[in-house]
Parts: structure tokens; C-alpha cells; sequence
């Protein structure tokens, strides 16, 4: 019995891994792939206007006649750029502020920690918005920056929370009588600590800016134009949506596949990663 | 000359809500003191006053020297050098007492490594590794290459503790504070726990404050007692004196306490 339940855990857990994998992997192939190489060029009418998926058009042809396929692919890079920068913008400033507030003065942190309140009490997407509406050209760059200010928030608040939870912790008073610097307990006992379940988090968050960076698109505010994202194809699909319903399927598909995959593969890694999951009891 | 630890009219408070009431105690070098008080009387509060460190939320005044330093209201540079050559902890659950994230032989080194530096040495690599085999033996750890490989929760409670033990040691300290380091043993792992720290601590000359709210283990290694209830301490002196002829209630209660619990061993057996 004992063997059963030591290893069904660990399968679950490749098996979340695998898949997390395959759909990730996929993304950044396609994303790296169309740095050196496209199906057709991404503006050229290349033929009908709307058809259907074929085996010249896999995905068919959008309202100009351009191939709707490539510019699934070019979404794939534009969604990991957004993705990967805004959660590390986001990530480095909300770990930051949120470990400065768990070593912080009680009234210091107070004064952090309901500010961080108030911000997640407005959805990421309005913040993003009022921050790309302030700067007056809309831009991947804007965008990008907005959505990681807004998850900055997010981050920092459970930052905050896990650090004073590990804090509370034996070992760290251990290591500040044994003379560790507080630098030296953020380093070495903080952040790997809560590394397991901030590493989920950022999927999270991953999935979150790349699902904000298509509405901004959609709404117009995202990048412009020669950049493909999902929320603009998305958007353009919106007038044929009966017409030619493979325009909102697609990155529909693409977009799902994305964050499912990133989420997935933490949850696997987070597994592989921590010694206390490993299943050696 | 000046004794090691010495704590003067010690009060603490959280929003002016007493938790420890003038406490005065002195340890001296090599000296074994036992702080023993039930639950929540402040006994663990007073270690970490002594060492500078109490949560943020409490007021501490009074006077508290650590080896010749004033504690209370000194910047946490001048206690940090302090911290690493003069006491070092050891904690009662064995489960939070180590990175659970960690390998037993990177805990112990970094101490080990921090000690040498402030020595005017480096301590790296094999000489470090010899270092980190050498302490586990002395805490008497069976298979130590193995345990030295391991994580925290691959290894039993009682082998938790005594690599907690040896992280302390590392530290070389003038003073061991153990604060009930055995209470989350079982009873066979806790004398055999005991056993070692009395003898670490003969065997070393080092000054041990030893807490604990039952009698007899306090009782079993020590020199001198602080009884200490609802943050004032009742009684203090000799452990034969105070446990022999108890001259406060609560004293005599937790002596009659204790002889019962023996009685009604012996009464099984
Ligand atoms: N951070 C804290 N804030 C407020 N009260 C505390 C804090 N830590 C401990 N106390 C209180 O101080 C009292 C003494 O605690 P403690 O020294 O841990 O007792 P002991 O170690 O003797 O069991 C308890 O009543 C406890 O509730
Ligand atoms: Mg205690």
C-alpha cells in the first residue's frame, strides 16, 4: 500500500511536468522560429479574403488575405515576450518592496501593506490601462511595463506575507544569533524558502499578463499594428466571428494552450524542486 | 570579574500589558542556570531579551549585559558581532529549527564558516567538510556522511536536534541557551539529548541557561534555578536548595507535581 502511495504523487506530478513541457516548449519553438523563418510574409496578401483553413492556409486567411497562421506564430513571441518581461518587472519589484516590508518597522510596513491593499483592490487591467492611457504612444513597451507595475502589487503582498511567515522560523533566529547579516538571511533562508510558491505565483501571473496584454489589445491599447498579438487578432476576428469563426478559434487555442502550459510546469517543477514533496517519508 | 550574562530589573511589555516583571539573574562562566515556569511565563521571552532578540511588538527596559555589552538598545551591528561568539540557541522544535530546504552539511558549515572569519581565517572546501564531519560525531550522530547528505526531513527528531546542537557549537559560544530542547522528544530521545549537552557543556567550560517547565530535566543538569511564574521570578537559588526545601506555593506545587508523576511511575513499574 505504502509503495502505491509513495509513488502515485510523484506520477501525477511528471505528468503535470510533461505537458507543462510539451505545451511551453511548443510556444517558445514556434516564438523562436519565427525569428528566422515565417510560412509567408505576415503583410503579404497571399490570397481569398476569409478562407477557410487549407493545407496552403492551415489556419486560412484573414479579411485582407493575409495568412492567418503566421501571425497565430508571431502572437506566440509577442505573448512570451509580455509574459516573461512583465513578470519580471513585476517580480523584481514586488519581491523587493515585499521582503522590505516583512524586515520593515511595524508602522513602515503597515503603511506598505495597506498600500498594497488598495492597489490589488483595482483589477490589473484598469491599472495597466490608466498607466499605458498617461504615456501618449501606445506601445509593446508601455504595455509590457504597465502590466508588470500592476502585478508588482500582487507579488509584493504575498512576498510580504511568506517572508515574515519564514521569518517566524527557528532557523532564522538560529542564523541571527549565529551572526548572519540580513542580507544574508534574505539570500540564504528567505527567498529559496518561499521560491516554491512565488515560482506558482509568477505562472500565475505569466498567465495573467499575457490574458491582459490581449484585452489591451482588443481594447486597442496594446501594440500596434505590425505586431500581431492574439488580443488583436482576437479583435479583428470580432465582425466575422460567423463568417469565419477559425479567426477567433485560433488564438483562442493559442492563447488557452499558453498559460495552461506555463501553469502546468510550474506546478511540476515546483514538485522536482522541493526537497519536502520529494516523497522520501 | 563581570559574569557573562547579566540581566538587571528586566521588564517587558506589549502594549503596556506586563509579560516580565523585574527579573533579575547573573551567569556566570561555565556557570549552568535553569529558568523553569510553565507555559507562557516568559522564560522564552527573557533568551531572546538577552540576545537582543525580541519581536519589534515588545518593550523591553532595564539593564541586560552580554558579555560586557549592553543589550537593550544597541544597534543590531554591534549585536551581531556579539551573537556569534557569545551565545547561540537551541530550540525546542526540532521541526523549525533547521531550513527545511537545505542539506544537513551546508547548515552546519555556515556557522563553521562565519566563526573562522571572525577568527582572521578562511574555512572552505575539504577542510570545512572535515570541520562539518567532525562536530556531527561529537554530537554523537551515527552515520554522519549520510546525515551530512540529507535534509531535514529525512532525518528523525531527535537527530534534528542534535545537528541544531551542532550548528551552536560551531559558533563556539561562551554561553548555550537551550530553550526546552527536548520537550518534543519522545522520553528515551530526550535523556539521551540531555546526556550530551551535560556533557558538551562540562566537556567545553561553556555557561548553559537551560529552559524548561519540567522540574526534573531542569533539575538533572544544572547548578542553580530561576522559578519563574506569570513573568516574576518566585524563587532562585541552589537546585537542591529550591527543590529540596521550596519556600514559595509555586514551587512547592510544581515539586509535589513532579514526585507524584515518579510515584505513580514507580507505582507501574
Ligand atoms: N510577539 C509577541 N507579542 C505579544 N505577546 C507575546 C509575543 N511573544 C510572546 N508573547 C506572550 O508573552 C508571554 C510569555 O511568552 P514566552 O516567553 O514564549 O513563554 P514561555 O517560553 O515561558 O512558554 C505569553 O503570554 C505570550 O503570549
Ligand atoms: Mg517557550
Amino acid at each position: 500500500m505504502s509503495a502505491v502511495a509513495a509513488t502515485a504523487p510523484r506520477a501525477r506530478g511528471s505528468l503535470t511536468l510533461w505537458l507543462g513541457l510539451l505545451l511551453v516548449g511548443l510556444h517558445i519553438a514556434v516564438a523562436l522560429l519565427t525569428l528566422v523563418w515565417l510560412p509567408y510574409d505576415p503583410a503579404a496578401l497571399t490570397g481569398g479574403r476569409l478562407t477557410p483553413p487549407s493545407w496552403e492556409h492551415w489556419a486560412g486567411t484573414d479579411r485582407l488575405g493575409r495568412d492567418f497562421f503566421t501571425q497565430i506564430m508571431i502572437g506566440s513571441r509577442i505573448a512570451l515576450i509580455v509574459g516573461i518581461s512583465a513578470v519580471a518587472i513585476g517580480g523584481l519589484i514586488g519581491v523587493t518592496l515585499g521582503v522590505l516590508a516583512a524586515f520593515a518597522t511595524r508602522l513602515l510596513d503597515d503603511a506598505l501593506a495597506a498600500t498594497l491593499d488598495i492597489l490589488i483592490a483595482f483589477p490589473t487591467l484598469l491599472i495597466a490601462m490608466l498607466v499605458v492611457a498617461a504615456s501618449d504612444t501606445a506601445s509593446l513597451g508601455t504595455a509590457v511595463l504597465a502590466l508588470g507595475i500592476a502585478l508588482s502589487a500582487i507579488v509584493a503582498r504575498l512576498t510580504r506575507i511568506l517572508a515574515k511567515r519564514v521569518l517566524l522560523m527557528d532557523y532564522i533566529t538560529a542564523a541571527r544569533t549565529s551572526g548572519t547579516s540580513w542580507l544574508g538571511i534574505v539570500f540564504q533562508h528567505v527567498l529559496p524558502n518561499i521560491w516554491p510558491t512565488l515560482s506558482v505565483n509568477f505562472a500565475l501571473q505569466f498567465g495573467l499578463a499575457v490574458i491582459a496584454e490581449a484585452s489591451l489589445s482588443y481594447l486597442g491599447l496594446g501594440a500596434p499594428p505590425p505586431n500581431a498579438s492574439w488580443g488583436r487578432l482576437l479583435q479583428e476576428a470580432q465582425g466575422t466571428v460567423y463568417t469565419a469563426p477559425i479567426g477567433a478559434i485560433a488564438p483562442g487555442i493559442a492563447l488557452v494552450s499558453l498559460v495552461i502550459g506555463v501553469n502546468l510546469l510550474a506546478d511540476g517543477l515546483r514538485d522536482i524542486g522541493d526537497p519536502t514533496r520529494r516523497g522520501s517519508r | 570579574m563581570q559574569p557573562l550574562l547579566q540581566i538587571q530589573d528586566l521588564n517587558l511589555t506589549v502594549d503596556g500589558k506586563p509579560l516580565v516583571t523585574d527579573l533579575s539573574f547573573s551567569i556566570a562562566a561555565g556557570e549552568r542556570l535553569g529558568l523553569i515556569g510553565e507555559s507562557g511565563s516568559g522564560k522564552s521571552l527573557t533568551a531572546m531579551a538577552a540576545t537582543g532578540l525580541l519581536p519589534r511588538a515588545i518593550t523591553a527596559t532595564g539593564a541586560v549585559t552580554l558579555g560586557g555589552q549592553q543589550v537593550i538598545g544597541a544597534p543590531e551591528r554591534v549585536l551581531n558581532g556579539l551573537r556569534g561568539t557569545v551565545a547561540a540557541f537551541v530550540f525546542q522544535e526540532p521541526l523549525t529549527a533547521l531550513d527545511p530546504l537545505l542539506r544537513v552539511a551546508q547548515q552546519v558549515a555556515e556557522p563553521l564558516r562565519r566563526r573562522a572569519r571572525r577568527d582572521g581565517h578562511e574555512l572552505a572546501g575539504s577542510a570545512l567538510q572535515r570541520e562539518v564531519l567532525a562536530l556531527l560525531e561529537q554530537v554523537a550522530l551515527p552515520q554522519p556522511e549520510r546525515i551530512a547528505r540529507s535534509y531535514p526531513n529525512e532525518i528523525s527528531g531527535g537527530q534534528r536536534q542534535r545537528v541544531a546542537i551542532a550548528m551552536a557549537l560551531a559558533c563556539q559560544p561562551q554561553l548555550l541557551i537551550a530553550d526546552e530542547p527536548t520537550t518534543a522528544l519522545d522520553v528515551t530521545t530526550q535523556a539521551e539529548i540531555l546526556k550530551l549537552l551535560d556533557g558538551l557543556v562540562r566537556e567545553r567550560g561553556m555557561a548553559l541557561l537551560f529552559i524548561s517547565h519540567d522540574l526534573p530535566v531542569v533539575a538533572e543538569i544544572v547548578e542553580r534555578v530561576v522559578v519563574m511564574q506569570r513573568g516574576v521570578a518566585v524563587e532562585t537559588g541552589p537546585v537542591r536548595e529550591v527543590f529540596g526545601a521550596p519556600q514559595h506555593d509555586y514551587t512547592r506545587a510544581l515539586v509535589v507535581a513532579a514526585k507524584a508523576f515518579d510515584g505513580a511511575l514507580e507505582g507501574t513499574a
